[in-house]
């Protein structure tokens, strides 16, 4: 009995503490958020942890008003930070937030995507570098209702499966050593959330150059729109003539395919 | 050839009957004459040709402010009655639509009603009009039957209480034949596409006024959200060709000199073009927002808007155009 009563208070008392470090830390590290979002700061424990600064450097690109809450066009442009680890991309209000994350590992950071959007909704990257600091910047989407929850305009054809991966692309120098890579592959990107179709969607895309080394790492998530659309700037060497692309989806299956890249024009 | 009498009679309640409910009970919960008088349309006729008024609507987007009323309808004395063309954004504009058009031509009767396109400023207004009276092509009330529910949700969303009781409304009537004889005057028909699946132009064959609805806009950005721009392209070489004394068109100012087919034409040129530029770069969508419009634009009201929208309704179409398929290893 007394053994219990203990257990007890002790319990109290490490919640006691638990809570009260958890709040020390988010007054200590978590600025307001400039987009007043009732989910802030459970955007900020979730998806970016520790210290957060507010960073203009940071640029997100999104439309005032969605036009098509299925296919909302994000660009994060992260070329101004150094040291890029990580960009996390979240959309507050979404059932599922987690929209994509990008290793940047010999690239830009700097993606581009397109998402199903819920309801309107904050659109966030944090961008961390790598001293562990995140670098936050959002802009608000207007958006019409309905995006996560609607079922993939694949399935309203009877064949979908067919062309499952099925892949477009375009590669093209910036400048001799940074490509811009346009990927857009077959799939339905079912977020488990419309009526009777379970989740399953492209989880895992990788970018490396005709060594193996790897380039770029991209995980997406349920909001990403159907047939995902993906521009990287990964760097290559003048004399490289191809990226090597594996993707992965949430049922197993594998594509991997290679995206020529044009040779280097002599000025 | 008969469409069905309603739209889609679920017995389950909309999200937009739902707001409809809500937006009733909480007016009437305020209940403040300011309230009622701000939602007002406060149309007003102008008469462009021998008996043929033009109410014009604003150079604008869809807004709380303006209640949608950014379309231009118009209507016609002829021998027998009224022919109108267009009904408007919502059930409150049409039936002020309705109010005009028995006070600047009183106790004649509404014989034709015309919508031009499935746009939802073009039609829903229907249901101040009888059913019977509304004609479009086939294709035209296809597009409203399969689209309508789902623009009148965006509109309530878009212009709020403006659109209390809004249904879509079918037109009864199919048009097939390239002319009608509507009350003693013969109007002309038009079959045509490019800017929607289905665009109907009327011409009246007495006055020479040519009612192009959306194919042409003048001093307005066109809009593009179910567009073919070449096969508009190839609607408005036409339309240039056709005999006329004037063009009404969908938004914009009347037009004499045929100005509102060449801006469409030069707009829509620019854009497919720089479009397929940026997509064959490999530009996001967000990069190709930020290209920079050309300074004979400017005088194109809502131009940096329409052109963003354009951006989303044009985009995917031409990476599948113009980005090669890939093969697998």
């Amino acid at each position: 009995m007394f053994q219990l009563k203990l257990i007890r208070s002790l319990r109290a008392l490490l919640a006691l503490l638990l809570l009260a470090a958890s709040t020390l830390g988010t007054a200590a590290t978590l600025p307001p958020d400039p987009l007043k979002s009732v989910m802030w700061e459970n955007m900020a424990s979730r998806f970016f942890p520790g210290e957060v600064v507010i960073d203009q450097r940071v640029i997100v690109m999104a439309p005032v008003d969605a036009e098509d809450q299925m296919q909302v066009p994000v660009t994060v442009d992260a070329t101004a930070l150094e040291d890029v680890v990580e960009i996390v991309a979240v959309a507050d209000l979404n059932p599922i937030p987690h929209i994509m994350s990008l290793r940047p590992l010999q690239a830009q950071p700097f993606v581009g995507f397109r998402v199903k959007l819920e309801q309107a909704t904050p659109i966030r990257a944090a961008v961390r570098t790598s001293d562990g600091v995140w670098h936050v910047n959002g802009t608000y989407v207007n958006a019409a209702g309905g995006g996560c929850t609607a079922p993939a305009a694949a399935h309203g054809t009877n064949n979908w499966y067919d062309t499952l991966g099925q892949t477009r692309a375009i590669s093209r120098r910036e400048t001799n050593d940074l490509a811009r890579l346009l990927l857009r592959m077959r799939h339905p990107m079912d977020t488990g959330l419309a009526d009777g179709i379970p989740v399953f969607y492209m989880n895992e895309v990788k970018i490396r150059d005709e060594q193996g080394v790897a380039l770029a790492d991209v995980d997406l998530f349920e909001p990403i729109s159907e047939n995902p659309t993906l521009t990287l700037k990964p760097k290559v060497s003048s004399d490289s003539s191809e990226l090597s692309v594996y993707a992965r989806d949430t049922e197993g299956h594998e594509f991997e395919f290679n995206v020529p890249v044009p040779a280097v024009t002599a000025n | 050839m008969s469409a069905p009498s309603d739209t889609g009679s679920s017995a389950r309640l909309s999200r937009r009957q739902a707001l409809g409910i809500l937006a009733a009970a909480g007016a009437y919960a305020i209940s403040s004459s300011a309230q009622a008088n701000r939602l007002s349309y406060d149309l007003k006729a102008t008469e462009v040709a021998s008996r043929t008024w033009m109410v014009e609507g604003r150079s604008e987007y869809f807004s709380l402010e303006n209640g949608g009323n950014i379309v231009n309808i118009a209507f016609i004395e002829v021998p027998d009655g009224v022919v109108v063309i267009d009904t408007g954004p919502s059930k409150r504009y049409g039936e002020a639509l309705l109010a005009l058009i028995q006070r600047t031509i009183p106790g004649k009767p509404i014989l034709r009603v015309y919508n031009t396109h499935h746009h939802p400023d073009h039609f829903l207004g229907n249901q101040a009009f009888s059913a019977q009276a509304i004609a479009a092509p086939q294709t035209v009330i296809d597009n409203i039957s399969a689209e309508g529910e789902a623009f009148t949700d965006n509109m309530y969303r878009l212009i709020g209480d403006w659109m209390r009781g809004t249904a879509p409304l079918l037109p009864q009537t199919v048009l097939s034949k390239d002319t009608e004889d509507v009350g003693g005057r013969r109007f002309s028909h038009f079959f045509l596409a490019g800017h929607s699946s289905s665009d109907l132009v009327i011409r009246d064959d007495e006055t020479g006024v040519l009612f192009a609805g959306d194919l042409a806009f003048l001093d307005r950005a066109a809009t593009t959200p179910h567009a073919d721009i070449a096969q508009w392209q190839q609607t408005l070489a036409l339309l240039a060709g056709t005999d006329r004394e004037m063009i009404l068109p969908g938004h914009g100012l009347p037009d004499r000199s045929g100005a509102s087919i060449e801006q469409t034409a030069d707009y829509l040129d620019w854009l497919d073009g720089v479009l397929r530029e940026a997509a064959s770069e490999g530009l996001t969508m967000n990069e190709a927002m930020r290209i920079e419009i050309p300074a004979r634009f400017n005088s194109l009201a809502v131009v940096d808007t329409e052109f963003q929208r354009s951006v989303v309704h044009l985009y995917l179409q031409l990476e599948d155009e113009l980005m090669p398929l890939i093969e697998m290893k």
